[in-house]
């Protein structure tokens, strides 16, 4: 080797973001994620039958914002926390406590003083219109919310996309009556969510049960391996199916399960890896220079380690956003919110097919898979450059 | 002339670079003759074996201009670069046969020998019946020496030693009887007394068979032994080329006077500088600074139904030793001795499973971590892997700074970085390397790093395991001078553990050879290099190839 | 070997036990737990017939006793070798034979092994079609992608290939079953089921009218077989293209044709029939000879078939194995198409790495061509890694069961595990759970086995 040095003088984890945006791939998708997480925090101003803005005898109202429920709040609040954060210039490590900081005390201050009235009558809003009580108007884009059965047109049910002269309805209408595209909107939240929560907390358990395992081998290998053998062991579905019937359906218990039972991968990554780790030269060093053992393991050996588990937990999302879907589609899914899963069933429910129903939905889902698998796969590439270039 | 190059150039394109591998070089070799190229990592040496047969992908290779002109036993003469690939392949293997440096890989896992040494045959041979193949491969098998053929024949690569293989890949080489054989390194991998049968071999079928054998090797000693004629490649160009004894005794180019001066024999120690400047710990002056008492390293080895032990691998065997302080202690010994494992056992990166290692007269093998951690900053160590020995996440400063912090050294961050860039400067680095990160290094450079690492903890003892191997011999030459210099400076005490028997003259005071876990044999250096007593000592420095003194 | 393959069954029992143990204590510990009150539930009886049915399911299951009673109890009656009882359930004697006795099912009333004993054997039979199907397609694009890599074929196999992987399989299957199995759109193959009522009476083979129909329909076939083969080995890349795009246009057509009078519209007749040739066109483009010979001989076999059923006059009948043919495509299509995208992908890294690996330049610089190091030097090795995975193959081919099955109301394993789940059937649960388990072990330990033959560097002792 000559002896020139070169002139990139990055940090690893900046090469690595550089190599993966290259790759038109993760574009895509991250662009499709990104799409999807705006929708999802700005859900209740995107599709509601709420108007945004109403001008009433000159005075001017938002009528939505007293329908924002303690969650609605919660995310609008991280999302301009992370907007701001994104510019300063601090520690990686210090802007997640930030973030986490503020989620919670906004979270708590929400859930005290926020109440959103329990029973919302949408009607009012359009027959006031149609009454000349307002104005001006402003409405949502899609002026329907996810809940609202249109019952003041009547017994409408079934409709296909752009069926109804009247009402602009662009994915159409499930049985009850409600705008496909509204709910598909509100469910994004659903989605993300779980696939958020559940593949972290399945990477925390993962991380650290498989970090144990590989550092110290012997009896606590033999045990964490019997743990991951049968959890892995499980058919995860019927596990899931079972936990959900018989303890009823939650949000929060679906992502605490398949969190859960996704832990077995990234363990035997993060295994893998710190098992290699450990025999690499840099790691005796830090042991011989008598380096505590939180720094070895959590400086040295994991940041190292990290590469397998984060492309895992990319198609983690993915796969963890496919079984709630999964779970939703075979009835077992969560009551009153809407979730892909379960837009999914209904559209089995019926006697005839409503190809709307399935397509749209279906379609959303496959689009966040295919995202988060298109991220995954540039992010697999961008570490591992022995496969990433020729020779 | 057997094979006649001409102006051959080789670019290699990845991405959107282009890389002149091989830029104009022109050489003849004889039957019957062995003509060595020699050059330091990146010369294009390799390259150039490939582009003579063609083993380049073509997708990212291109030969602008070149003429490679063979004149072989069966087929006259003809220019191998304007041959189709049909042609190419007959001549592969059977004209032309090639072995590679690693045994380990070079061979597939899945075939027994016996399968892969016939497929050649068949290919280049189809009108041989089964009875027949078989024969000639044994018969090559034993024409290699290899033991007990018959047996052997059925057996798979990961069931044989490394010499072994390379024996298996120079008999499939053989198979089909080439004009030329091309030896890419095929000894560097191997241990120096294996190196000595292998080579030996090779010359020895080379005088029956009259083929000509063009072997590459970054090692003079080697070149010394086998080459009639040689070729000092420098980027891609062939500096200097000539008969061996005119390149090793008089060369004339200014590059390959500079590799000869660069091998450690022919190093000038440096003059000593003052002696206490950094004076490390410590010790009484009438005890050695590191003492080990029937120190034992075995590993279990488990089977059966409930993974029982049922022996042991003797790694190190009850070994006694005493390093005083400021002594340079040389370790050698072959793959498999255990000197690896001494030098981890003594900082306990390894638990021996017996025996005391004693630091200063303080019996530190029993010691709990906490107190063992106390110990650490007097005892350092440097690994063999520029690649592997600095970790890629951190930079340069947080690596030296974290050992410093932890134990202590220096009252601010200041003032530790201001340390660690006073080392830098000793180990001949640019102080903004304390920014970057591992991978703008080269490996000479990240060796440094290592020693300034080291360094920067203070201690008196330092474990050096095989660190100039992996680098380049004019870079080997500046580390061990540098070495000598700190030693002087800071009264070091060095374990040197290699396998190198001219950087062991060069560098070290004492030497202990090992074998199996034991030592063999311990002395000053000049009496064990010169008159070694054991056996096992003779063979070995008989085996080790070195340009012969003209005394 | 022998003591290894002892030792991997022993340590199944651990696992065994605790999988079981798990799925017990989450019905134990859910709201309701295991009662009969559950089972009692949503039945219109008065109090007092409620609690004699209450009494009598609590006495025939036990459902009386504490949750860990319940489990060993269970576990007792699974396992071979356990205590025998006797009629007043008191403990009779210990025994090596006793056999299995998995209980029996609280909703269907009937002993768990009949159950499973129908059910399991038609799950199987979806995967060990799915593997072969998969395993086969995987290899040929995979190994194709990687000796051509970066170029056209890798690069749009990748995106595809990724693309199916993410494509959720009930999506997949209600869009099977609503646009192809459906009156409203083509109904082209069966809605439900394994196989129709009426061919459990059906003679085996299929069977014409008169003999004149079944040499018609070979006939038929052998000529637009090699009509199709010739055209496959056309030279002429835009005469290929051309023909086999009209084919496509042909099958759009038709598609369009067979709709219902209301889904017909203008931008259908014009829109499918133009896709299906634009795809049927770039299809034909592909160097990749092999698949494309094979793709061109479906075609023609398909076609030949069809003409010939659409020209003959008299009657056929689809016979049994026909019919269950029939009934089988979308499923074991549904439940294949997810794991050939990801065997695919794992292929082409697999052969990527053996392709610049050492062994494989020595074998190039024997001599031998660049196809011949691929398929029999880099092949062999790169089947390793795809062998292990194949270990985990079966149990998502098991949860994927799950899926399809309820889609397609097929009676198999997955949709009892559902229901047995949603009636909280504890027998049926634990039973199911317990041969899930088995199944999965035994698959990774088959894995294991195949492995240790395959690489002569593995020995297990």
């Amino acid at each position: 080797m000559t002896e020139a040095v070169s002139r990139n003088r990055q940090s690893y984890w900046r090469r690595i973001l550089g190599d993966t945006l290259v790759r038109w791939g993760a574009r895509l998708g991250l662009v499709w994620v990104a799409l999807l997480a705006l929708v999802a925090v700005f859900a209740p101003f995107l599709a509601s039958s709420i108007p945004l803005l109403v001008s009433q005898q000159g005075e001017i109202s938002s009528p939505v914002l007293n329908y924002l429920t303690p969650l609605d709040v919660v995310l609008l609040c991280l999302f301009f926390t992370l907007l701001i954060l994104w510019f300063l210039p601090m520690g990686l490590g210090k802007k997640l406590l930030i973030l986490l900081g503020i989620g919670l005390l906004c979270g708590l201050a929400a859930m005290k003083w926020i109440e959103p009235p329990r029973l919302i009558i949408y009607e009012q809003y359009r027959v006031a219109e149609s009454a000349g009580a307002y104005d001006w108007v402003l409405k949502a884009p899609i002026p329907w919310s996810p809940t609202d059965y249109l019952r003041d047109f009547g017994d409408t049910g079934l409709e296909r996309p752009l069926d109804d002269e009247q009402r602009a309805h662009w994915f159409g209408t499930e049985q009850n009556g409600a705008d496909v595209l509204s709910r598909m909107i509100h469910a994004s939240r659903i989605a993300l969510g779980i696939g958020f929560v559940a593949t972290g907390i399945a990477m925390l358990l993962g991380v650290i049960i498989g970090g144990l395992m590989g550092y110290f081998s012997g009896v606590v290998d033999m045990i964490g391996m019997r743990l991951v053998e049968i959890f892995e062991a499980v058919p995860t579905l019927f596990l899931l199916l079972t936990f959900v019937a018989f303890f009823g359906r939650s949000l929060y218990i679906m992502m605490v399960i398949i969190g859960i039972t996704s832990w077995p991968g990234y363990a035997r990554y993060v295994r893998a890896e710190f098992l290699r780790l450990r025999k690499q030269d840099f790691v005796q060093a830090a042991v011989a220079s008598g380096l505590p053992l939180g720094s070895i393991l959590f400086r040295h050996m994991l940041p190292n380690g990290m590469g397998p588990v984060l492309v895992a937990a990319s198609f983690g999302v993915a796969s963890a956003i496919l079984a709630e879907a999964t779970l939703s589609f075979l009835g077992l899914g969560l009551v009153g919110d809407p979730s892909w899963g379960e837009m999914l069933n209904q559209a089995v429910q019926s006697s005839s097919f409503n190809w709307w129903m399935a397509a749209f939905p279906g379609g959303a889902i496959f689009m966040t898979v295919f995202a988060y698998n298109l991220i995954g796969e540039a992010l697999r590439d961008a570490i591992d450059p022995y496969l990433g270039r020729a020779s | 002339m057997l094979l006649t190059v001409k102006d051959l150039r080789t670019y290699l394109r990845t991405g959107q670079r282009l890389v002149k591998a091989v830029d104009g070089i022109s050489f003849k070799l004889d039957r019957g003759k062995t003509f060595c190229l020699v050059g330091e990592s990146g010369s294009g040496k390799s390259i150039t074996a490939l582009s003579i047969i063609d083993l380049l992908p073509s997708s990212i290779s291109e030969h602008p201009s070149g003429e490679i002109v063979l004149q072989s036993t069966q087929g006259g003469l003809q220019n191998l670069m304007a041959l189709d690939e049909a042609a190419m392949e007959d001549i592969r293997g059977a004209r032309i046969s090639m072995i590679f440096q690693e045994p380990m890989t070079s061979l597939n896992p899945v075939f027994t020998i016996g399968e892969q040494i016939l497929e050649s045959l068949h290919l280049h041979y189809p009108d041989l019946s089964d009875e027949e193949a078989w024969q000639r491969a044994l018969q090559v098998l034993r024409d290699v020496q290899l033991s007990d053929p018959e047996t052997r024949i059925h057996a798979y690569p990961h069931q044989l030693s490394g010499g072994q293989r390379q024996r298996v890949m120079i008999a499939m080489a053989m198979a089909c009887e080439p004009d030329l054989l091309i030896a890419d390194e095929p000894t560097t991998a191997l241990d120096v007394t294996v190196q000595k049968e292998i080579l030996r071999l090779m010359k020895d079928l080379q005088e029956r068979t009259g083929m000509g054998i063009l072997f590459i090797t970054h090692d003079f000693g080697v070149v010394s032994q086998i080459a009639d004629q040689v070729g000092v490649m420098k980027q891609g160009r062939l500096v200097e080329v000539g008969d061996v004894q005119q390149i090793i005794r008089r060369p004339e180019h200014p590059y390959t006077q500079s590799l000869i001066a660069a091998l450690p024999e022919n190093l000038s120690k440096p003059s000593v500088v003052s002696y206490q400047e950094h004076s490390a710990t410590v010790a009484n002056d009438n005890e050695p600074l590191i003492r080990l008492e029937q120190l034992q390293i075995h590993f279990p080895i488990r089977k059966g139904l409930l993974r029982r032990q049922v022996d042991s691998v003797r790694a190190v065997d009850g070994i006694d030793l005493e390093i005083p302080q400021g002594q340079i202690l040389a370790v050698v010994g072959e793959s498999g001795s255990g000197k690896t494992t001494l030098g981890r056992g003594i900082l306990r990166l390894v638990e021996p499973t017996g025996g005391r290692v004693l630091f200063n007269e303080t019996d530190i093998t029993g010691l709990s971590p906490s107190k063992l951690r106390h110990y650490r900053r007097n005892m350092q160590v440097i690994f063999q892997d520029p690649l592997s020995s600095l970790n890629p996440r951190m930079s340069i400063e947080s690596i030296m700074t974290e050992p410093m912090k932890v134990h202590g050294i220096g009252n601010s961050r200041e003032e530790r970085i201001e340390r660690a860039s006073d080392l830098l400067r000793q180990v001949q680095l640019a102080e903004d390397s304390l920014w970057r990160y591992p991978h703008e290094f080269s490996g000479g450079q990240r060796q440094r790093i290592c020693i300034a690492r080291a360094l920067c903890l203070e201690p008196s003892f330092i474990v050096c395991d095989e660190i100039t191997s992996a680098l380049d011999v004019s870079v080997q030459a500046e580390i061990l001078q540098m070495l000598l210099e700190l030693r002087d400076q800071r009264n070091l005490t060095l374990l040197f553990i290699t396998h190198n028997i001219g950087v062991v003259e060069y560098i070290s005071d004492e030497t202990a050879v090992m074998y199996q876990g034991r030592i063999i044999e311990h002395g000053r250096t000049s009496q064990i290099i010169n008159e070694p007593n054991s056996p096992y000592t003779q063979e070995l420095i008989s085996a080790v190839p070195r340009i012969p003194r003209l005394d | 070997m022998a003591t290894y393959l002892l030792r991997r069954l022993l340590l199944m029992i651990p696992t065994l036990l605790g999988i079981t143990l798990v799925v017990f204590v989450v019905m134990a510990a859910s709201p309701g737990g295991i009662s009969a009150q559950s089972l009692v539930e949503g039945q219109n009886l008065d109090p007092e017939a409620k609690k004699e049915i209450e009494a009598y399911y609590n006495k025939l299951y036990g459902l009386n006793d504490p949750p860990y009673m319940q489990y060993l109890r269970w576990l007792n009656n699974a396992s071979p070798i356990g205590f025998v009882f006797d009629e007043e359930n008191q403990i009779a004697g210990f025994s090596f034979t006793k056999g299995s006795d998995l209980g029996r099912s609280f909703r269907y009333g009937r002993p768990v092994l009949d159950l499973l004993g129908e059910r399991v054997p038609i799950t199987i039979l979806l995967n060990v079609l799915s593997i072969p199907l998969v395993y086969i397609l995987a290899l040929l694009v995979g190994v194709r992608a990687a000796t051509e890599r970066g170029r056209s074929f890798d690069v749009s196999s990748g995106v595809i290939m990724l693309a199916l992987w993410s494509v959720p399989t009930m999506l997949a299957g209600v869009l099977m079953i609503g646009f192809f199995a459906n009156d409203q759109y083509w109904h082209w193959f069966p809605t439900a089921g394994l196989s129709d009522r009426q061919a459990l009476d059906m003679p085996f083979m299929p069977h014409w009218a008169n003999l004149g129909d079944i040499g018609l329909l070979f006939l038929s076939i052998a000529v637009f077989l090699s009509l199709y083969l010739y055209l496959a080995r056309l030279s002429d890349l835009r005469l290929r293209a051309g023909l086999f795009a009209l084919t496509g246009l042909g099958l759009g057509l038709a598609m369009v044709d067979g709709l219902s009078e209301q889904s017909q519209g203008l931008m259908l007749w014009i829109l499918l029939p133009a896709v299906f040739a634009l795809c049927s066109g770039w299809f034909a483009t592909t160097e990749y000879d092999l698949m494309r010979v094979l793709g061109f001989a479906l075609a023609g076999l398909v076609v030949g078939v069809l003409v010939a059923i659409y020209v003959m006059q008299g009657v056929w009948l689809r016979g049994y194995l026909v019919d269950r043919i029939w009934h089988l495509v979308l499923p074991v299509l549904c439940l294949s198409y997810g794991g050939f995208a990801g065997l695919a992908k794992l292929t082409r890294t697999s052969v990527l790495e053996n392709l610049m690996a050492d062994y494989a330049r020595t074998a190039r610089a024997k001599g031998l061509s660049d196809h011949v190091v691929l398929w029999r030097h880099v092949f062999r090795n790169s089947l390793l890694p795809l062998i292990t995975v194949a270990a985990s193959l079966l149990p998502s081919l098991l949860a994927g069961s799950v899926i399809v099955e309820s889609i397609f109301s097929i009676e198999g394993m997955g949709k009892l595990a559902v229901e047995a789940v949603q009636t909280r059937d504890r027998e049926l649960v634990l039973s199911i759970t317990l041969i899930g388990g088995v199944l999965t072990l035994i698959g990774y330990l088959i894995a294991d086995i195949l492995y240790a033959i395959a690489d002569p560097r593995v020995s297990y002792d």
